[in-house]
Protein backbone atom coordinates (compact mmCIF):
# COMPACT_ATOMS: atom_id res chain seq x y z
CA UNK A 1 0.00 0.00 0.00
CA UNK A 2 0.76 3.43 -0.59
CA UNK A 3 2.45 5.42 2.41
CA UNK A 4 1.69 8.73 3.49
CA UNK A 5 5.22 10.05 2.84
CA UNK A 6 4.68 8.97 -1.03
CA UNK A 7 1.61 10.59 -1.41
CA UNK A 8 2.12 13.85 0.04
CA UNK A 9 5.55 13.90 -1.44
CA UNK A 10 4.15 13.61 -5.07
CA UNK A 11 1.42 16.45 -4.13
CA UNK A 12 4.44 18.58 -3.44
CA UNK A 13 6.19 17.79 -6.59
CA UNK A 14 2.96 18.59 -8.99
CA UNK A 15 3.06 22.05 -6.63
CA UNK A 16 7.00 22.60 -7.92
CA UNK A 17 5.71 22.04 -11.46
CA UNK A 18 2.97 25.04 -11.36
CA UNK A 19 5.49 27.30 -9.65
CA UNK A 20 7.95 26.68 -12.64
CA UNK A 21 5.75 27.40 -14.97
CA UNK A 22 4.75 30.89 -13.35
CA UNK A 23 8.33 31.48 -13.18
CA UNK A 24 8.88 31.01 -17.08
CA UNK A 25 6.21 32.95 -18.17
CA UNK A 26 7.40 35.70 -15.90
CA UNK A 27 10.74 35.25 -17.43
CA UNK A 28 8.71 35.79 -20.98
CA UNK A 29 6.77 38.93 -19.91
CA UNK A 30 3.96 36.97 -20.06
CA UNK A 31 1.88 38.41 -17.17
CA UNK A 32 -1.30 37.10 -17.94
CA UNK A 33 -0.49 33.37 -18.09
CA UNK A 34 1.91 33.92 -15.21
CA UNK A 35 -0.83 35.05 -12.93
CA UNK A 36 -3.04 32.50 -14.14
CA UNK A 37 -0.26 29.34 -13.20
CA UNK A 38 0.61 31.39 -10.11
CA UNK A 39 -2.92 30.93 -9.24
CA UNK A 40 -3.29 27.58 -9.63
CA UNK A 41 -0.28 27.09 -7.49
CA UNK A 42 -1.30 29.31 -4.74
CA UNK A 43 -5.03 27.65 -4.80
CA UNK A 44 -2.80 23.75 -4.58
CA UNK A 45 -0.50 24.63 -2.26
CA UNK A 46 -3.19 25.94 0.10
CA UNK A 47 -5.48 23.39 -0.17
CA UNK A 48 -2.52 20.96 0.41
CA UNK A 49 -1.52 23.21 3.60
CA UNK A 50 -5.79 22.92 4.92
CA UNK A 51 -5.94 18.80 4.25
CA UNK A 52 -2.71 18.79 6.29
CA UNK A 53 -3.85 21.11 9.58
CA UNK A 54 -7.38 19.30 9.02
CA UNK A 55 -6.61 16.06 8.92
CA UNK A 56 -3.43 14.83 8.97
CA UNK A 57 -2.33 17.09 12.05
CA UNK A 58 -4.76 16.22 13.94
CA UNK A 59 -4.82 12.58 13.24
CA UNK A 60 -1.08 12.23 14.15
CA UNK A 61 -1.48 14.65 17.22
CA UNK A 62 -4.59 12.64 18.93
CA UNK A 63 -2.45 9.45 18.71
CA UNK A 64 0.51 10.62 19.29
CA UNK A 65 -0.87 13.00 21.90
CA UNK A 66 2.04 15.46 20.72
CA UNK A 67 0.45 18.70 20.34
CA UNK A 68 3.02 21.48 20.13
CA UNK A 69 5.58 19.02 18.60
CA UNK A 70 6.63 19.29 14.48
CA UNK A 71 2.39 19.84 13.47
CA UNK A 72 2.59 23.02 15.36
CA UNK A 73 6.13 23.61 14.05
CA UNK A 74 4.62 23.01 10.33
CA UNK A 75 1.59 25.19 11.51
CA UNK A 76 3.85 28.18 11.94
CA UNK A 77 5.73 27.26 8.34
CA UNK A 78 2.17 27.31 6.70
CA UNK A 79 1.77 30.89 7.96
CA UNK A 80 4.96 32.23 6.45
CA UNK A 81 4.48 30.27 3.16
CA UNK A 82 0.64 32.17 2.85
CA UNK A 83 2.25 35.13 3.36
CA UNK A 84 5.29 35.05 1.18
CA UNK A 85 2.48 33.89 -1.48
CA UNK A 86 0.51 37.09 -0.84
CA UNK A 87 3.76 38.68 -1.38
CA UNK A 88 4.60 36.96 -4.97
CA UNK A 89 0.78 37.63 -5.70
CA UNK A 90 1.19 41.59 -5.00
CA UNK A 91 4.64 41.30 -7.03
CA UNK A 92 2.57 39.70 -10.16
CA UNK A 93 -0.20 42.04 -9.92
CA UNK A 94 2.34 44.95 -9.83
CA UNK A 95 4.21 43.64 -12.52
CA UNK A 96 7.18 43.64 -11.03
CA UNK A 97 10.25 40.99 -12.28
CA UNK A 98 12.69 41.88 -9.64
CA UNK A 99 10.29 41.64 -6.72
CA UNK A 100 8.45 38.81 -7.75
CA UNK A 101 11.53 37.31 -8.75
CA UNK A 102 13.48 37.83 -5.54
CA UNK A 103 10.33 37.31 -3.58
CA UNK A 104 9.82 33.60 -5.44
CA UNK A 105 12.74 32.61 -4.64
CA UNK A 106 12.79 33.12 -0.99
CA UNK A 107 9.20 31.01 -1.31
CA UNK A 108 10.92 28.34 -3.42
CA UNK A 109 14.05 28.21 -0.82
CA UNK A 110 11.26 27.96 2.44
CA UNK A 111 8.97 25.94 0.58
CA UNK A 112 11.68 23.17 0.24
CA UNK A 113 13.29 23.09 2.84
CA UNK A 114 9.43 22.73 4.79
CA UNK A 115 9.27 20.28 2.55
CA UNK A 116 12.20 18.58 3.51
CA UNK A 117 11.39 18.20 7.13
CA UNK A 118 8.03 17.26 5.61
CA UNK A 119 9.54 13.96 3.97
CA UNK A 120 12.00 13.20 5.86
CA UNK A 121 11.16 13.68 9.39
CA UNK A 122 7.31 14.42 10.02
CA UNK A 123 5.52 11.81 6.92
CA UNK A 124 7.75 8.78 8.49
CA UNK A 125 6.28 9.61 11.61
CA UNK A 126 2.99 9.91 10.59
CA UNK A 127 3.43 6.44 8.47
CA UNK A 128 4.40 5.07 11.33
CA UNK A 129 2.27 6.22 14.13
CA UNK A 130 -0.82 6.09 11.96
CA UNK A 131 -0.31 2.35 10.17
CA UNK A 132 -3.86 1.36 11.41
CA UNK A 133 -5.24 3.96 10.42
CA UNK A 134 -4.21 3.92 6.69
CA UNK A 135 -6.59 2.53 4.63
CA UNK A 136 -9.32 5.54 6.00
CA UNK A 137 -6.88 8.08 6.21
CA UNK A 138 -5.19 7.68 2.78
CA UNK A 139 -8.56 7.75 0.79
CA UNK A 140 -9.25 10.23 2.62
CA UNK A 141 -6.45 12.50 1.78
CA UNK A 142 -6.25 11.71 -1.81
CA UNK A 143 -10.17 12.46 -1.75
CA UNK A 144 -9.33 16.01 -0.22
CA UNK A 145 -6.19 16.96 -2.22
CA UNK A 146 -6.39 18.71 -5.47
CA UNK A 147 -4.91 16.18 -8.11
CA UNK B 1 11.37 11.50 20.75
CA UNK B 2 13.70 14.17 21.50
CA UNK B 3 13.83 15.27 17.71
CA UNK B 4 10.13 15.02 17.53
CA UNK B 5 9.93 17.75 20.42
CA UNK B 6 12.42 19.83 19.72
CA UNK B 7 12.16 19.51 15.62
CA UNK B 8 11.99 23.38 15.30
CA UNK B 9 15.15 24.63 16.58
CA UNK B 10 17.02 26.46 14.03
CA UNK B 11 20.26 27.58 15.69
CA UNK B 12 20.67 31.43 16.26
CA UNK B 13 22.36 33.31 13.28
CA UNK B 14 25.56 33.33 14.45
CA UNK B 15 26.22 30.70 15.20
CA UNK B 16 26.75 29.46 11.53
CA UNK B 17 27.39 32.75 10.43
CA UNK B 18 30.92 32.59 12.33
CA UNK B 19 32.34 30.08 10.37
CA UNK B 20 30.70 31.55 7.23
CA UNK B 21 32.86 34.90 7.48
CA UNK B 22 35.71 33.64 8.71
CA UNK B 23 36.34 31.01 5.25
CA UNK B 24 36.72 34.36 3.62
CA UNK B 25 39.30 35.30 5.44
CA UNK B 26 41.47 32.38 4.95
CA UNK B 27 40.58 32.53 0.95
CA UNK B 28 42.61 35.93 1.47
CA UNK B 29 45.25 34.95 3.66
CA UNK B 30 45.94 32.12 1.27
CA UNK B 31 46.38 34.72 -1.43
CA UNK B 32 48.58 36.39 0.27
CA UNK B 33 50.35 33.37 0.86
CA UNK B 34 50.54 32.84 -2.47
CA UNK B 35 51.81 36.36 -3.29
CA UNK B 36 54.67 36.45 -0.64
CA UNK B 37 55.84 32.88 -1.45
CA UNK B 38 55.50 32.68 -4.91
CA UNK B 39 54.62 29.01 -4.01
CA UNK B 40 54.54 27.81 -7.52
CA UNK B 41 57.68 28.27 -9.32
CA UNK B 42 60.85 27.90 -7.52
CA UNK B 43 59.60 25.37 -4.50
CA UNK B 44 58.12 22.83 -7.06
CA UNK B 45 61.79 23.39 -9.42
CA UNK B 46 64.22 22.86 -6.18
CA UNK B 47 61.77 19.45 -4.68
CA UNK B 48 60.31 18.38 -7.53
CA UNK B 49 57.15 17.43 -5.12
CA UNK B 50 53.98 18.16 -3.68
CA UNK B 51 55.50 18.39 -0.39
CA UNK B 52 56.93 21.69 -0.09
CA UNK B 53 55.74 23.50 3.05
CA UNK B 54 54.63 26.30 1.17
CA UNK B 55 51.93 23.63 -0.97
CA UNK B 56 50.99 22.19 2.18
CA UNK B 57 50.18 25.58 4.11
CA UNK B 58 48.33 27.07 1.12
CA UNK B 59 46.55 23.52 0.83
CA UNK B 60 45.54 23.45 5.03
CA UNK B 61 44.26 27.35 4.20
CA UNK B 62 42.03 25.84 1.70
CA UNK B 63 41.09 22.53 3.43
CA UNK B 64 41.25 23.65 6.98
CA UNK B 65 40.14 27.68 6.82
CA UNK B 66 38.03 27.90 3.71
CA UNK B 67 36.25 23.89 3.71
CA UNK B 68 36.19 22.75 7.33
CA UNK B 69 34.87 26.34 8.50
CA UNK B 70 31.28 26.36 6.30
CA UNK B 71 31.10 22.76 6.37
CA UNK B 72 30.77 22.91 9.91
CA UNK B 73 28.89 26.03 9.63
CA UNK B 74 26.60 24.16 7.31
CA UNK B 75 25.96 20.84 8.97
CA UNK B 76 24.95 22.33 12.20
CA UNK B 77 22.63 24.73 10.65
CA UNK B 78 21.05 21.70 8.31
CA UNK B 79 21.24 18.84 10.95
CA UNK B 80 17.34 19.76 12.38
CA UNK B 81 16.47 20.27 8.25
CA UNK B 82 17.76 17.41 7.04
CA UNK B 83 17.46 14.74 10.25
CA UNK B 84 15.50 16.68 12.45
CA UNK B 85 18.21 16.20 14.91
CA UNK B 86 19.47 19.00 17.13
CA UNK B 87 22.79 20.02 18.17
CA UNK B 88 23.11 20.64 22.21
CA UNK B 89 23.65 23.99 23.13
CA UNK B 90 24.05 24.93 19.17
CA UNK B 91 25.61 28.47 20.05
CA UNK B 92 28.33 27.31 22.86
CA UNK B 93 29.06 24.58 19.82
CA UNK B 94 29.46 26.80 17.25
CA UNK B 95 31.36 29.12 19.56
CA UNK B 96 34.11 26.52 20.77
CA UNK B 97 34.71 24.75 17.84
CA UNK B 98 34.98 27.73 15.82
CA UNK B 99 37.78 29.34 17.81
CA UNK B 100 39.54 25.98 18.20
CA UNK B 101 39.75 25.76 14.51
CA UNK B 102 40.37 29.11 13.51
CA UNK B 103 43.18 29.09 15.70
CA UNK B 104 44.23 25.23 14.67
CA UNK B 105 44.29 26.30 11.04
CA UNK B 106 46.38 29.11 11.84
CA UNK B 107 48.57 27.41 13.85
CA UNK B 108 49.09 24.50 11.28
CA UNK B 109 49.43 27.52 8.41
CA UNK B 110 52.54 28.49 10.93
CA UNK B 111 53.90 25.04 11.32
CA UNK B 112 54.14 24.31 7.91
CA UNK B 113 55.94 27.98 7.40
CA UNK B 114 58.14 27.57 10.38
CA UNK B 115 58.42 23.32 10.82
CA UNK B 116 58.42 24.09 14.27
CA UNK B 117 57.32 20.49 16.31
CA UNK B 118 55.75 22.55 18.97
CA UNK B 119 53.82 24.50 16.72
CA UNK B 120 52.80 21.05 14.91
CA UNK B 121 51.04 19.58 18.20
CA UNK B 122 49.43 22.49 19.33
CA UNK B 123 47.66 22.63 16.17
CA UNK B 124 47.31 18.83 16.08
CA UNK B 125 45.79 19.68 20.06
CA UNK B 126 43.51 22.95 18.73
CA UNK B 127 41.94 20.95 15.37
CA UNK B 128 42.00 17.68 17.70
CA UNK B 129 39.78 18.83 20.33
CA UNK B 130 37.09 21.45 17.98
CA UNK B 131 37.02 18.36 15.56
CA UNK B 132 36.41 16.05 19.12
CA UNK B 133 33.85 18.30 20.27
CA UNK B 134 31.70 19.00 16.80
CA UNK B 135 32.12 15.03 16.03
CA UNK B 136 31.01 14.10 19.51
CA UNK B 137 27.85 16.62 19.94
CA UNK B 138 27.08 15.33 16.11
CA UNK B 139 26.86 11.59 17.41
CA UNK B 140 24.61 12.46 20.05
CA UNK B 141 21.93 14.38 18.25
CA UNK B 142 21.98 11.46 15.55
CA UNK B 143 21.66 8.81 18.00
CA UNK B 144 18.85 6.81 17.61
CA UNK B 145 17.75 8.79 14.59
CA UNK B 146 16.45 6.32 11.87
CA UNK B 147 18.62 6.45 8.54
CA UNK B 148 15.20 6.93 6.50
CA UNK B 149 16.98 8.69 3.80
CA UNK B 150 20.26 8.86 1.70
CA UNK B 151 21.15 12.00 3.39
CA UNK B 152 20.86 11.07 7.03
CA UNK B 153 22.98 8.44 5.91
CA UNK B 154 25.42 10.00 4.26
CA UNK B 155 25.87 12.42 7.01
CA UNK B 156 26.66 9.73 9.38
CA UNK B 157 29.33 8.62 7.14
CA UNK B 158 30.81 11.86 6.49
CA UNK B 159 31.17 12.77 9.76
CA UNK B 160 32.98 9.15 10.24
CA UNK B 161 35.10 10.67 7.31
CA UNK B 162 35.90 13.24 9.04
CA UNK B 163 36.75 11.78 12.20
CA UNK B 164 38.96 9.44 10.62
CA UNK B 165 40.74 12.78 8.56
CA UNK B 166 41.19 14.77 11.38
CA UNK B 167 42.58 11.33 13.55
CA UNK B 168 45.13 11.16 10.44
CA UNK B 169 46.00 14.76 10.62
CA UNK B 170 46.75 15.13 14.17
CA UNK B 171 48.72 12.09 13.87
CA UNK B 172 51.08 13.23 11.01
CA UNK B 173 51.27 16.73 12.70
CA UNK B 174 52.50 14.87 15.82
CA UNK B 175 54.98 12.82 13.27
CA UNK B 176 55.80 16.08 12.25
CA UNK B 177 56.33 17.13 15.66
CA UNK B 178 59.10 14.25 15.87
CA UNK B 179 57.25 12.13 18.25
CA UNK B 180 56.42 9.01 16.18
CA UNK B 181 58.41 7.37 13.91
CA UNK B 182 55.34 6.30 11.12
CA UNK B 183 55.28 6.09 7.50
CA UNK B 184 54.02 10.09 7.23
CA UNK B 185 54.00 9.83 3.19
CA UNK B 186 51.84 6.82 2.95
CA UNK B 187 49.72 8.12 5.98
CA UNK B 188 49.35 11.34 4.22
CA UNK B 189 48.34 9.87 1.18
CA UNK B 190 45.58 8.09 3.34
CA UNK B 191 44.75 11.45 4.99
CA UNK B 192 44.20 12.97 1.80
CA UNK B 193 41.93 10.22 0.44
CA UNK B 194 39.52 10.62 3.29
CA UNK B 195 39.26 14.10 3.25
CA UNK B 196 38.54 14.60 0.15
CA UNK B 197 36.77 11.42 -0.40
CA UNK B 198 35.27 9.87 2.37
CA UNK B 199 34.25 13.25 4.38
CA UNK B 200 34.09 15.90 1.05
CA UNK B 201 32.85 13.91 -1.46
CA UNK B 202 30.22 11.95 0.78
CA UNK B 203 29.01 15.19 2.70
CA UNK B 204 28.46 17.05 -0.93
CA UNK B 205 26.86 13.46 -2.02
CA UNK B 206 24.67 13.89 0.83
CA UNK B 207 23.48 17.56 0.41
CA UNK B 208 23.12 17.16 -3.32
CA UNK B 209 20.90 14.71 -3.47
CA UNK B 210 18.52 17.17 -1.19
CA UNK B 211 19.45 20.71 -2.63
CA UNK B 212 20.44 20.36 -6.57
CA UNK B 213 16.76 18.72 -6.91
CA UNK B 214 14.91 20.91 -5.13
CA UNK B 215 16.59 24.60 -5.39
CA UNK B 216 17.90 23.93 -8.95
CA UNK B 217 14.28 22.03 -9.90
CA UNK B 218 16.08 19.37 -11.62
CA UNK B 219 15.14 15.57 -11.79
CA UNK B 220 15.46 13.43 -9.08
CA UNK B 221 19.41 11.30 -8.61
CA UNK B 222 19.12 8.13 -9.71
CA UNK B 223 17.43 5.72 -7.24
CA UNK B 224 20.86 3.28 -7.35
CA UNK B 225 23.07 6.53 -6.88
CA UNK B 226 21.46 7.43 -3.46
CA UNK B 227 21.22 4.01 -2.14
CA UNK B 228 24.39 2.32 -2.85
CA UNK B 229 26.72 5.71 -3.77
CA UNK B 230 28.15 6.81 -0.56
CA UNK B 231 28.29 3.12 1.22
CA UNK B 232 30.02 1.58 -2.15
CA UNK B 233 32.41 4.88 -1.96
CA UNK B 234 33.45 4.67 1.62
CA UNK B 235 33.82 0.39 1.07
CA UNK B 236 36.86 1.24 -1.50
CA UNK B 237 38.23 4.12 0.38
CA UNK B 238 38.20 1.42 3.31
CA UNK B 239 39.45 -1.40 1.27
CA UNK B 240 42.55 1.22 -0.76
CA UNK B 241 43.45 2.53 2.69
CA UNK B 242 44.36 -1.32 3.87
CA UNK B 243 46.04 -1.45 0.11
CA UNK B 244 47.87 1.71 0.49
CA UNK B 245 48.74 0.79 4.07
CA UNK B 246 50.41 -2.37 3.52
CA UNK B 247 52.15 -1.68 0.29
CA UNK B 248 50.09 -3.65 -2.06
CA UNK B 249 50.63 -1.25 -4.82
CA UNK B 250 48.97 -2.69 -7.72
CA UNK B 251 45.68 -3.68 -5.58
CA UNK B 252 46.47 -0.02 -4.36
CA UNK B 253 46.45 1.12 -7.81
CA UNK B 254 43.33 -0.37 -9.14
CA UNK B 255 41.37 0.74 -6.10
CA UNK B 256 42.73 4.27 -6.04
CA UNK B 257 41.23 4.14 -9.53
CA UNK B 258 37.63 3.24 -8.37
CA UNK B 259 37.83 6.34 -5.81
CA UNK B 260 38.78 8.71 -8.16
CA UNK B 261 36.14 7.25 -10.91
CA UNK B 262 33.70 7.44 -8.36
CA UNK B 263 34.21 10.89 -7.70
CA UNK B 264 34.00 11.72 -10.93
CA UNK B 265 30.71 9.64 -11.52
CA UNK B 266 28.98 11.92 -8.87
CA UNK B 267 30.51 14.86 -10.78
CA UNK B 268 29.19 13.82 -14.05
CA UNK B 269 25.63 12.64 -12.54
CA UNK B 270 25.38 16.54 -11.28
CA UNK B 271 25.99 17.73 -14.37
CA UNK B 272 23.33 15.80 -16.50
CA UNK B 273 20.65 16.06 -13.96
CA UNK B 274 21.41 19.75 -13.56
CA UNK B 275 20.84 19.96 -17.69
CA UNK B 276 17.36 19.26 -17.06
CA UNK B 277 16.55 22.05 -14.78
CA UNK B 278 13.46 23.67 -14.97
CA UNK B 279 14.34 26.99 -13.32
CA UNK B 280 13.75 29.62 -15.93
CA UNK B 281 17.43 31.65 -15.33
CA UNK B 282 20.62 30.13 -14.32
CA UNK B 283 21.86 32.16 -10.89
CA UNK B 284 25.20 32.74 -9.67
CA UNK B 285 25.05 29.22 -7.08
CA UNK B 286 24.08 26.92 -10.59
CA UNK B 287 26.89 28.51 -12.14
CA UNK B 288 29.16 27.67 -9.06
CA UNK B 289 27.59 24.00 -9.21
CA UNK B 290 28.39 23.30 -13.03
CA UNK B 291 31.73 24.91 -12.75
CA UNK B 292 32.70 22.70 -9.56
CA UNK B 293 31.02 19.51 -11.39
CA UNK B 294 33.46 20.44 -14.64
CA UNK B 295 36.67 20.88 -12.64
CA UNK B 296 36.16 17.71 -10.41
CA UNK B 297 35.69 16.17 -13.96
CA UNK B 298 38.95 17.81 -15.51
CA UNK B 299 41.07 16.70 -12.09
CA UNK B 300 39.45 13.21 -12.09
CA UNK B 301 40.70 12.73 -15.61
CA UNK B 302 44.33 14.06 -14.78
CA UNK B 303 44.62 12.22 -12.33
CA UNK B 304 43.52 8.77 -14.85
CA UNK B 305 45.73 10.05 -17.38
CA UNK B 306 48.87 10.80 -15.41
CA UNK B 307 48.34 6.85 -14.18
CA UNK B 308 48.70 5.77 -17.88
CA UNK B 309 50.51 8.45 -19.29
CA UNK B 310 54.42 7.89 -18.39
CA UNK B 311 55.09 11.46 -19.85
CA UNK B 312 52.34 12.98 -17.63
CA UNK B 313 53.50 10.87 -15.14
CA UNK B 314 56.90 12.77 -14.84
CA UNK B 315 55.57 15.98 -15.06
CA UNK B 316 56.40 17.63 -11.50
CA UNK B 317 53.71 19.69 -11.41
CA UNK B 318 50.91 17.45 -12.43
CA UNK B 319 49.88 16.86 -8.44
CA UNK B 320 49.53 20.83 -7.83
CA UNK B 321 47.19 21.12 -11.05
CA UNK B 322 45.06 18.07 -9.88
CA UNK B 323 45.08 20.57 -6.10
CA UNK B 324 44.08 23.83 -7.61
CA UNK B 325 41.38 21.86 -10.02
CA UNK B 326 39.78 19.66 -6.36
CA UNK B 327 40.00 22.32 -3.91
CA UNK B 328 39.88 25.67 -5.86
CA UNK B 329 37.92 24.58 -9.10
CA UNK B 330 35.70 21.94 -7.45
CA UNK B 331 34.56 22.15 -3.39
CA UNK B 332 35.47 25.96 -2.78
CA UNK B 333 33.35 26.90 -5.79
CA UNK B 334 30.52 24.61 -4.57
CA UNK B 335 30.78 26.03 -1.27
CA UNK B 336 30.76 29.94 -2.31
CA UNK B 337 27.60 28.97 -4.33
CA UNK B 338 26.10 26.72 -1.78
CA UNK B 339 26.85 30.68 0.72
CA UNK B 340 25.04 32.38 -1.65
CA UNK B 341 21.46 30.50 -0.66
CA UNK B 342 22.63 29.36 2.45
CA UNK B 343 23.31 33.13 3.90
CA UNK B 344 20.83 35.25 2.04
CA UNK B 345 17.59 32.58 3.04
CA UNK B 346 19.05 32.04 6.71
CA UNK B 347 18.76 36.27 7.21
CA UNK B 348 15.38 36.31 5.51
CA UNK B 349 14.20 33.48 7.97
CA UNK B 350 15.64 35.05 11.21
CA UNK B 351 14.35 38.51 9.94
CA UNK B 352 10.79 37.16 9.62
CA UNK B 353 10.21 35.08 12.50
CA UNK B 354 11.49 38.44 14.41
CA UNK B 355 9.03 40.49 12.44
CA UNK B 356 6.05 38.17 13.64
CA UNK B 357 4.22 38.59 10.16
CA UNK B 358 4.09 42.58 11.47
CA UNK B 359 7.29 43.37 9.49
CA UNK B 360 7.95 41.62 6.16
CA UNK B 361 11.76 40.57 5.74
CA UNK B 362 13.36 41.85 2.67
CA UNK B 363 12.99 39.08 0.18
CA UNK B 364 16.72 37.19 -0.31
CA UNK B 365 17.49 39.23 -3.40
CA UNK B 366 17.47 42.44 -1.50
CA UNK B 367 19.65 40.69 1.13
CA UNK B 368 22.57 39.87 -1.22
CA UNK B 369 22.18 41.87 -4.71
CA UNK B 370 22.19 39.25 -7.67
CA UNK B 371 25.12 41.16 -9.65
CA UNK B 372 27.55 41.57 -6.67
CA UNK B 373 27.27 37.41 -6.15
CA UNK B 374 27.86 37.45 -10.38
CA UNK B 375 30.46 39.54 -10.17
CA UNK B 376 32.31 37.60 -7.40
CA UNK B 377 31.95 34.48 -9.18
CA UNK B 378 33.74 35.74 -12.34
CA UNK B 379 36.34 36.56 -9.90
CA UNK B 380 36.65 33.61 -8.18
CA UNK B 381 37.11 31.47 -11.17
CA UNK B 382 39.43 34.18 -12.90
CA UNK B 383 41.50 33.25 -9.64
CA UNK B 384 40.76 29.74 -10.34
CA UNK B 385 42.33 29.83 -13.96
CA UNK B 386 45.37 32.23 -13.14
CA UNK B 387 46.53 29.89 -10.02
CA UNK B 388 46.43 27.15 -12.82
CA UNK B 389 48.77 29.38 -15.38
CA UNK B 390 51.11 29.82 -12.45
CA UNK B 391 51.67 26.49 -11.96
CA UNK B 392 52.69 26.66 -15.96
CA UNK B 393 54.73 30.14 -16.18
CA UNK B 394 54.99 31.32 -12.72
CA UNK B 395 57.06 34.13 -13.39
CA UNK B 396 54.21 35.89 -15.23
CA UNK B 397 51.37 35.02 -13.49
CA UNK B 398 52.28 33.83 -9.74
CA UNK B 399 51.44 37.51 -8.40
CA UNK B 400 48.06 38.31 -10.88
CA UNK B 401 46.54 35.02 -9.34
CA UNK B 402 47.96 35.60 -5.66
CA UNK B 403 46.30 39.16 -5.94
CA UNK B 404 42.47 37.62 -7.90
CA UNK B 405 42.68 35.27 -5.12
CA UNK B 406 42.59 37.69 -1.74
CA UNK B 407 40.53 40.00 -4.44
CA UNK B 408 37.82 37.18 -4.77
CA UNK B 409 37.66 36.13 -1.13
CA UNK B 410 37.60 40.38 -0.09
CA UNK B 411 34.45 40.13 -2.37
CA UNK B 412 32.51 37.42 -1.15
CA UNK B 413 33.53 38.53 2.31
CA UNK B 414 31.93 42.29 1.10
CA UNK B 415 28.86 40.52 -0.02
CA UNK B 416 28.23 38.28 2.92
CA UNK B 417 28.74 41.65 5.24
CA UNK B 418 26.22 43.36 2.70
CA UNK B 419 23.53 40.99 4.07
CA UNK B 420 24.56 41.38 7.76
CA UNK B 421 24.10 44.93 7.47
CA UNK B 422 20.38 44.44 5.54
CA UNK B 423 20.07 42.52 8.75
CA UNK B 424 20.98 44.64 11.57
CA UNK B 425 19.11 48.03 9.76
CA UNK B 426 15.97 45.34 9.46
CA UNK B 427 16.32 44.66 12.64
CA UNK B 428 16.16 47.96 13.94
CA UNK B 429 12.91 48.70 11.96
CA UNK B 430 11.38 45.70 13.22
CA UNK B 431 12.56 47.07 17.01
CA UNK B 432 11.26 50.65 16.18
CA UNK B 433 7.86 49.21 14.81
CA UNK B 434 7.49 46.88 18.43
CA UNK B 435 8.27 49.39 20.82
CA UNK B 436 6.10 51.87 18.44
CA UNK B 437 3.20 49.66 19.41
CA UNK B 438 3.98 49.49 23.17
CA UNK B 439 3.94 53.13 23.25
CA UNK B 440 0.65 53.29 21.63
Amino acid sequence: MESIRELMAEKHRRCDDYFVTAERAVASANWDKASAEFEKFRDAMSRHFDVEENILFPAFEAHTGVFMGPTQVMRGEHKQLRELMSVAEAALAARDADDYSGTAETLLIMLQQHNMKEENVLYPMCDQHLAEHLDVLLPQLKNELIS
Amino acid sequence: MQALLSYDQSPPLYAPMRFFLTAPCFGMLAGLLVLWSGWSGSDVELNASRWTPVVLALTHLVTVGIMLQVMLGAVIQIMPVLAGANMVKPMRLARVVHALISLGALTLTAAFLSSSPLLFKLAALLLGLGIAYFVGSAVYALYGIPSSSPSIRDLKIAILGLSVTVGLGATLAITLGGSLGLPSSTLADIHLGWGFVAWGTILLAAVAYVVVPMFQLTPAYPDWFGRWYSVSLLVVVLLWTIAEYCSWNLVSLVLGVGVVSGSALFAGITLKIQRHTKRAHFDATQHYWRGAMLSALAACGLWLAARTVPLLADWPVWPLVFGVLVLFGGFVSVIFGMLYKIVPFLIWLHLQQQGQGRVMAPNMKKVIAERAMNGQLLAHFASCLLLLLALMWPNEFDYPAGLALVAANAWLLRNLLAGLSVYRGHLRKIESVFSGAIRR
